[in-house]
Parts: C-alpha cells; sequence; structure tokens
C-alpha cells in the first residue's frame, strides 16, 4: 500500500511540476500534493514505531 | 486462475504482515535513502573553533552603544551568575530595546505578528550584537513552525556575521544542529552537536543533556531505514508545500520507490528464511529487569495547550491579517519581504490543532 501510494504522489507532483509550467497554479494544489505525501510519511512512521517497539534498531526514535 | 501479484499490492500483504508482528526481531542492513533536493547550503563543520569566549566588557560597551542604562548593565552581571550568561543579555537588550521586546514577546506568545516584528527590528539595526539576538530569535521562531530550512537559513547569516558579540552563541550552535537534525541531514547535524558539545562546555546542562541524547537518538535514526525514509518523504512534504515539485524532488520521489522495493524484497528473503513460531509470540530478547512502571511524570500531555501560531494566525480578522501583509509588502527589503510572505503563506496553510 505505501508503495502504491507513494507512486500515486510521485505521478501528481510529475503531472503538477508539467501543468506548472504552462499557467501559475494556486497554492491549494501544491497543498493537496503536500498533503498526500504527509500521509504516506505517517504511514511509514506508523510502520516504523511498530516494527521498533518489537525490534530495539528499528526503534531508532 | 493468475498468480501473480503486483508490486503495490504485494507491498500491502509484506509490509502489513510485518507491522502485524510475525517477523518482529529484524535487522535491515543498507544505507537506506536520504532526500536531497533544495538543501540548505551548510558550511562545512570548523576544524578549528570558530567562537572566542565571551568577552563581557566588549558585550556591556555595544549594549551601552544601543541604550542600556548603567543600571541595567550592572543588573546583566548580577544575573549572569543566577541565569546564565545567554538569558541574561537576551534580558538586558529586551529592557533595553522596547521594539526587540516587543518582538520577542510576540514570539514567546506565539502571535503571527512576531516574524515581521522581529524582521523590522533587523533591518533597522545595524548593531551586530542586536543582530545575533534577532536571528538567533527568528530561527527559534521558523523552528518551531515546522520550517527548519528558513531557521538554517537566518543562523547562516547569524554565523557568517554575528559570532563572537553575543554569549547567546552556544545557544545559536546548538539550534543549527537541531534545524540540521529536522531538515533532516542526520550527517551535518551529528557533528554539530558533537562540535557544540566540544566548545561550549559552559552552555546550559539543559542544552547540553538535550545535545546528547539527540546524538544517540540520530545514530540510532541512522540505523534505522525506516524511520529515514520517513524522515525523507517528511522533507519531500515541505518541498511540496513549498511549490517545489521540480526535477530534483521527483528523483527523491523516485527513491523513496526504490527503497520501498528494496525493503520489500528483503522483508520477503527474510520471510522465506524464517522457519518455526513467528518471533512476535515468543518471548521477548530483552525482558525488563523488574517489572515496574517506568520513570517520568504521570501526566497525560498538557491540558491547557497554547494555541499554536497556525491557530493564531487563522484566528485573526482578516483586516488584521492584511494589514501584516501590507506591512510585509511595504516596509521590508526584498530578502525580508520574500521570506516573510512564505512564512505567512506557510502558516495560512498550516494544520490546525
Amino acid at each position: 500500500m505505501l508503495r502504491f501510494l507513494q507512486e500515486r504522489v510521485n505521478k501528481k507532483t510529475k503531472a503538477t511540476d508539467a501543468e506548472a509550467e504552462n499557467n501559475p497554479l494556486a497554492q491549494d494544489d501544491y497543498d493537496k500534493i503536500s498533503k498526500k505525501q504527509a500521509r504516506v510519511k505517517e504511514l511509514m512512521r506508523l510502520l516504523a514505531e511498530k516494527l521498533g517497539k518489537e525490534n530495539g534498531v528499528e526503534g531508532g526514535q | 486462475m493468475n498468480l501473480s501479484i503486483n508490486k503495490p499490492l504485494l507491498g500491502l500483504v509484506v509490509l502489513g504482515t510485518l507491522a502485524s508482528g510475525v517477523c518482529a526481531q529484524i535487522q535491515l542492513p543498507g544505507a537506506g535513502t536520504r532526500p536531497e533536493a533544495h538543501m540548505p547550503a551548510v558550511p562545512p563543520v570548523s576544524v578549528q573553533n570558530p567562537f572566542k569566549p565571551f568577552d563581557q566588557p566588549r558585550f556591556e560597551k555595544a549594549a551601552r552603544e544601543l541604550g542600556a542604562t548603567a543600571l541595567q548593565v550592572k543588573t546583566f552581571g548580577e544575573d549572569m551568575a543566577e541565569i546564565g550568561a545567554a538569558r541574561a543579555a537576551d534580558d538586558l537588550l529586551r529592557k533595553a530595546l522596547p521594539k526587540f521586546d516587543e518582538a520577542v514577546l510576540a514570539a514567546e506568545d506565539r502571535d503571527p505578528k512576531a516574524a515581521l516584528l522581529l524582521a523590522k527590528v533587523l533591518v533597522d539595526t545595524k548593531s551586530p550584537l542586536l543582530q545575533a539576538h534577532v536571528r538567533y530569535h527568528m530561527a527559534r521562531l521558523f523552528l518551531s513552525s515546522d520550517d527548519p530550512e528558513r531557521a538554517i537559513d537566518v543562523l547562516n547569516e547569524y554565523i557568517g556575521s554575528n559570532i563572537n558579540h553575543s554569549p547567546l552563541d552556544g545557544e545559536a550552535a546548538y539550534f543549527y544542529a537541531q534545524s540540521l537534525a529536522e531538515i533532516p541531514m542526520i550527517d551535518a547535524a551529528i557533528p554539530r552537536f558533537n562540535a557544540f558539545l566540544a566548545w561550549f562546555p559552559e552552555a546550559s546542562e539543559r542544552l547540553r543533556s538535550a545535545a546528547h541524547q539527540r546524538v544517540l537518538e540520530l545514530e540510532l535514526q541512522k540505523e534505522s531505514r525506516l524511520h529515514m525514509l520517513a524522515d525523507g518523504m517528511k522533507k519531500t512534504t515541505r518541498d511540496l508545500r513549498k511549490k517545489k515539485t521540480d526535477k530534483p524532488v521527483q528523483l527523491d520521489q523516485e527513491a523513496y520507490l526504490e527503497e520501498l522495493d528494496e525493503l520489500i524484497e528483503m522483508f520477503q528473503e527474510m520471510e522465506k528464511q524464517s522457519s518455526g513460531p513467528a518471533s512476535g509470540l515468543g518471548p521477548s530478547n530483552s525482558p525488563a529487569a523488574s517489572s515496574a512502571l517506568p520513570g517520568g511524570e504521570g501526566k497525560v500531555g498538557n491540558l491547557n495547550k497554547k494555541p499554536s501560531l497556525a491557530d493564531r494566525w487563522g484566528d485573526m480578522r482578516d483586516s488584521e491579517r492584511k494589514k501584516i501583509m501590507a506591512d510585509v509588502q511595504n516596509t521590508m527589503p526584498p530578502q525580508y519581504q520574500k521570506m516573510l510572505e512564505e512564512y505567512y503563506k506557510k502558516l495560512g496553510k498550516a494544520d490546525r490543532k
């Protein structure tokens, strides 16, 4: 799921970048992708913390 | 029946299985991935300590030139022993300079006007001492607003133009390392925390303990590929919010996919090699030495949490926000105008608690 979600954010980032070349986009457009990236980050962190609780090394934070 | 599994689905299954504890005792070798896009320029750590011991007579002379009275300077001398030179110096400048005090009070009160007020004091002064104190507070403000890159920019100015004027140098060095850690530029942060510890033995015990703790945490963080990946994604989240969608950001995102692929493959390999009962179901490898409650204060968070800067900005009247933005556009030189415009835009978009 993480991979799938990150792949979607990557595609959206590329599309936004291409679109912005032709006409400037609103801050809202960037905020939407940023929030998607933040959600992937949060899931990644949750996974890292869950594994970290059960494993000394992966509990880096 | 089609038995082929596509990679995204496999990722869900493998990582999901791991999260449920089936393969908990894992070691993850490898360097991991770190973001590289739009990193702030960070000069190398000096081999030689560039900081000189605090020169009290020089500081007091500069403070008097800024308008501090003889009594205020005398009080500073007395306060130094009690609260430390850094805090006493900041208090002295705040007493001597009402506009600076107003700006710092606003920052402490999480008032959105704080960044503008601090920038105004900075623009109006040529004193490297006052510049040092203003930049220190600006950097703290940006750091508390989840903007470590801007904090680094301001602290680079501090280090470039303002060191050896104020006893705040140690704190500035600490928050420089802290900002790098937040970005995350862990490899740059660790030597700077260590330099802070070596160069400022007289810094407050609170900061020195925090620096020791951060070095330990960062060393562990470097070993955790999963946390490192989450840290990189956090940086990219900020890049995207700042309208950065260009090639370097896209390359970072591609690297996250490659890292996820590598981790998935690694976990699959570990799954294949594992045999017997799931390790998550067995006894712990590091059981507690005694059955007791962990130490620490018995409370659940701060029930009277102060509103954040974003909350305060959101609660302002439209007219108040417009006035601040007009002030930014009309009174600031170009470099600070751009910095503050971006800062306030970001505040307006930040998640409110």
